[in-house]
C-alpha cells in the first residue's frame, strides 16, 4: 500500500474570519487534535497548523485512495468543531495530495503565502507547530522530513531574496526609520494627539523595545488612558514643547487645521540636545508639522504620504522577488524528488462533494 | 616578482573580491549581515601580514621607510581596526567602504616609481624608534578608519533626509551609532598620535624638522577636530565632514615625511 502525503487547509483567502476562528485549533488543543488524527484508520502521521490566517493539517496516510484521506480529515473536523452539514458544506478547504503539499508548505513557511506577502512570524508558527507535533510522537519519517525540506527553504528563500526586506505598512516603516536613527532601547518616544495610526505607530516601537513614551492630547483624559495603556506619561496639551528636548522620536497626529510644530521649535529643540539625531513623524491630514523642519540639521521628517510612499515601495519589491522565490521553491522541490503537480489553485475545492 | 609583491597583490585581490561580493548582493538586495562577509577581509589581512613579515626579512627591520612601505603598513592597520571595530560597533558594512580604499592604498603601494626599495643598512635597530612609527602610523589608520564611517555617516543622512529608504539604507548601521564612531575613531587616532609624539621626546636619535612639525600639524588639527566634538560646537553631519577632509592632511603628510 503506498503512502499519501496531504493537506487539508482553510486560510484568509477561503475563509473569512467568522468562520475561521470557529474551528480554529487553541495552541493548548494542537497536540490532542494531532493525536486524534492520527488515531484516524489509515493514518500515520499528522501536523496541525492553525494560526490567525490558516487552519491546516499536513498528514500522511495509507489509505488506498489519496483523496480519502481528505474526506476523513473533513467529517473530522466536523465532528470535533460540533458543525451541521449546511456549514460543512460552505467550508472553502483546500485538499492538495503530495506535491502540491509539499510546494504549499514550502510557500507557506517562506511567507509567500501570508496576507502580508514575506511576513516572518509564519516560518515560527510553523515551527512551533511542528514541535508540537514531534513531541506529541504524531509525527514520523514522512513528515519530519518534508518539515525539515520546507525550514531549510524557507531559510534560503528569505536568505536569497529580499522577499521579507522593508516594510509594508505606515507602523513599521516608522519602527524602520526609527531604528536607523536611534539604538530603540535608548529611543524616547512622544505622541502628540492620540489617533489611532498614532497609537499603532507608538505601540509597533514599544513592541520593539522604544524605552519610553509621553502621550499628550488636547483631552487629557485621553491622554493619560493611552499612556497608562501604553505605560508611559501623559503630558498636558500644553507642556508638550517643553519637553519636546527629551525625545527622540516625535509622532504628531493632531486634529489642528494649521502646522502645531514649527522650525523655529525645533532649531530651539536641537540646540538642548546637542544636535543629537530627531525623527518627527506626522501623520496628521492637515500637516501638524510644517516641512520646513526636514531642513533643520539632524531632524528627519516624515509625513503620512512619505511613509506610505516607502510601504508601497517596500510591497511593490516584494511582489517583484516573488518570481525568485517561487523559482527557489521548484529548483528544491525537484531536488527533494517531489513530482510535478497541479498548481496550489486549481486544488482549491469545494466541500465534502469534491472528496 | 619577489615573492612579498606576490602576496600583496593576491591580498589587494581579496579585498577586491570582498567589494565585489558586496557590491553585487547589495545590488541584488540579497545582503544579509553574517560573519562570512569578513572572509575576504581576513584573507587579505593574513596575506598582508605575510607580506609585512617577508617584507621586514628583507629590508632586516620594520618596513615603514619608503610611501609604498608605509601605505601597506596603513592598509594592514586599518584592516586590523576594522576587525577591532567592526563588531564593537556592529557597522560590518564598514568592510565594504574600507576595502576600496584599503585595495586603493596597495595598488599604489605597488606601482609607485621605485616602490620596495632596499633601505641603507643601519646600524643597531632602537626599539622606541620603531614603535613611535608604528604607534603613528597605527593612528593614522584610525583617521583613515573614522573618514571612513564619517562617509558612511554622510550617506545615511542623506538617504534619511531625502526619503531614499531602499537597499543600502537597511544594511547601513543607525546614524547615531556612526556619529559615535567617527568620535571615537578620531580620538582614538589622536591618543595613539600623542602617545607616538610622546616617544619622540625620549628619543636620543634626532627625528627630522619637517617629520616632526608634520606630525605636530596633524595633532594639532585632530585636537582641534577634539575639542570640537567634545564640545558639540558642529552638528554630527559638519563632524562628519571634518573627519573626511581631515584625513587628506595626515594622508598628504605621509609624502612629505618621507622625503624630508
Amino acid at each position: 500500500m503506498s503512502q499519501h502525503l496531504i493537506c487539508l487547509g482553510l486560510n484568509y483567502r477561503t475563509t473569512p474570519v467568522e468562520v475561521r476562528e470557529r474551528i480554529a485549533f487553541a495552541e493548548s488543543k494542537a497536540a490532542e487534535a494531532a493525536l486524534e488524527i492520527r488515531a484516524l484508520p489509515g493514518f500515520d502521521e499528522t501536523v496541525v497548523l492553525s494560526t490567525c490566517n490558516r487552519v491546516e493539517i499536513y498528514a500522511s496516510h495509507n489509505l488506498e485512495e489519496g483523496r480519502a484521506g481528505h474526506s476523513k480529515m473533513r467529517d473530522y473536523i466536523a465532528t470535533r468543531f460540533a458543525l451541521a452539514d449546511s456549514e460543512v458544506e460552505s467550508l472553502v478547504f483546500y485538499q492538495l495530495s503530495d506535491a502540491e503539499t509539499a510546494r504549499h508548505l514550502f510557500r507557506v513557511v517562506s511567507g509567500l503565502d501570508s496576507m502580508v506577502l514575506g511576513e516572518t512570524e509564519i516560518f515560527g508558527q510553523v515551527k512551533q507547530s511542528y514541535k508540537v507535533a514531534l513531541d506529541s510522537g504524531t509525527t514520523g519519517r514522512t513528515l519530519n522530513k518534508l518539515f525539515q525540506q520546507a525550514f531549510a527553504v524557507g531559510k534560503r528563500v528569505r536568505n536569497e531574496t529580499a522577499i521579507q526586506r522593508g516594510s509594508t505598512s505606515v507602523g513599521s516603516v516608522a519602527v524602520d526609520l526609527a531604528e536607523k536613527v536611534h539604538d530603540l532601547k535608548e529611543c524616547r518616544v512622544m505622541l502628540i494627539g492620540a489617533g489611532d495610526m498614532s497609537r499603532t505607530c507608538a505601540q509597533s516601537l514599544l513592541s520593539r523595545g522604544a524605552k519610553s513614551i509621553i502621550v499628550s492630547n488636547r483631552s487629557h483624559d485621553r491622554a493619560v488612558e493611552l499612556a497608562a495603556e501604553m505605560k508611559g506619561k501623559a503630558l498636558k496639551f500644553d507642556e508638550w514643547e517643553g519637553a519636546m528636548h527629551e525625545v527622540d522620536v516625535i509622532i504628531s497626529s493632531t486634529s489642528a487645521p494649521h502646522f502645531v510644530i514649527k522650525p523655529e521649535q525645533i532649531r530651539q529643540v536641537q540646540k538642548k540636545r546637542r544636535w543629537e539625531p530627531l525623527l518627527v513623524i506626522d501623520i496628521a491630514v492637515p500637516r501638524d508639522v510644517d516641512p520646513a523642519v526636514n531642513q533643520i540639521e539632524g531632524v528627519y521628517l516624515y509625513d503620512i504620504d512619505a511613509l506610505q510612499a516607502i510601504a508601497d515601495d517596500s510591497r511593490r519589491e516584494r511582489e517583484r522577488q516573488l518570481i525568485h522565490c517561487e523559482g527557489i521553491i521548484e529548483q528544491q522541490l525537484n531536488k527533494y524528488g517531489f513530482a510535478e503537480g497541479d498548481a496550489f489553485q486549481s486544488s482549491i475545492q469545494r466541500g465534502p462533494s469534491q472528496a | 616578482m619577489e615573492q612579498y609583491r606576490t602576496l600583496l597583490i593576491l591580498a589587494t585581490l581579496a579585498y577586491l573580491g570582498g567589494l565585489f561580493h558586496a557590491g553585487t548582493a547589495l545590488t541584488k538586495r540579497t545582503w544579509h549581515d553574517s560573519r562570512w562577509h569578513a572572509l575576504p577581509m581576513l584573507i587579505g589581512f593574513c596575506l598582508t601580514t605575510a607580506f609585512l613579515y617577508l617584507r621586514g626579512q628583507a629590508v632586516g627591520q620594520c618596513p615603514m621607510k619608503s610611501v609604498s612601505d608605509i601605505l601597506v603598513f596603513i592598509s594592514w592597520s586599518v584592516i586590523l581596526l576594522y576587525f577591532l571595530v567592526g563588531g564593537a560597533y556592529r557597522v560590518s558594512l564598514l568592510g565594504l567602504f574600507t576595502a576600496p580604499l584599503v585595495a586603493g592604498m596597495q595598488i599604489l603601494a605597488v606601482f609607485l616609481p621605485g616602490a620596495f626599495p632596499d633601505y641603507p643598512l643601519k646600524g643597531k635597530i632602537i626599539p622606541l624608534v620603531e614603535l613611535h612609527a608604528a604607534v603613528a602610523l597605527i593612528a593614522y589608520a584610525a583617521f583613515a578608519l573614522s573618514c571612513i564611517t564619517g562617509i558612511m555617516y554622510l550617506l545615511q543622512e542623506r538617504l534619511l533626509k531625502k526619503h531614499r529608504i531602499g537597499g543600502l539604507f537597511y544594511q547601513l548601521p543607525p546614524i547615531q551609532d556612526l556619529a559615535k564612531s567617527v568620535r571615537r575613531l578620531s580620538l582614538l587616532g589622536l591618543i595613539l598620535l600623542s602617545a607616538a609624539l610622546a616617544m619622540s621626546f625620549a628619543l636620543k636619535q634626532p627625528v627630522s624638522n619637517p617629520k616632526v612639525i608634520f606630525a605636530w600639524a596633524v595633532w594639532l588639527l585632530y585636537a582641534v577636530m577634539g575639542f570640537v566634538m567634545w564640545r558639540h560646537v558642529l552638528s554630527p553631519r559638519q563632524t562628519a565632514w571634518l573627519a573626511v577632509i581631515g584625513f587628506v592632511v595626515p594622508f598628504v603628510s605621509l609624502w612629505l615625511v618621507t622625503k624630508a
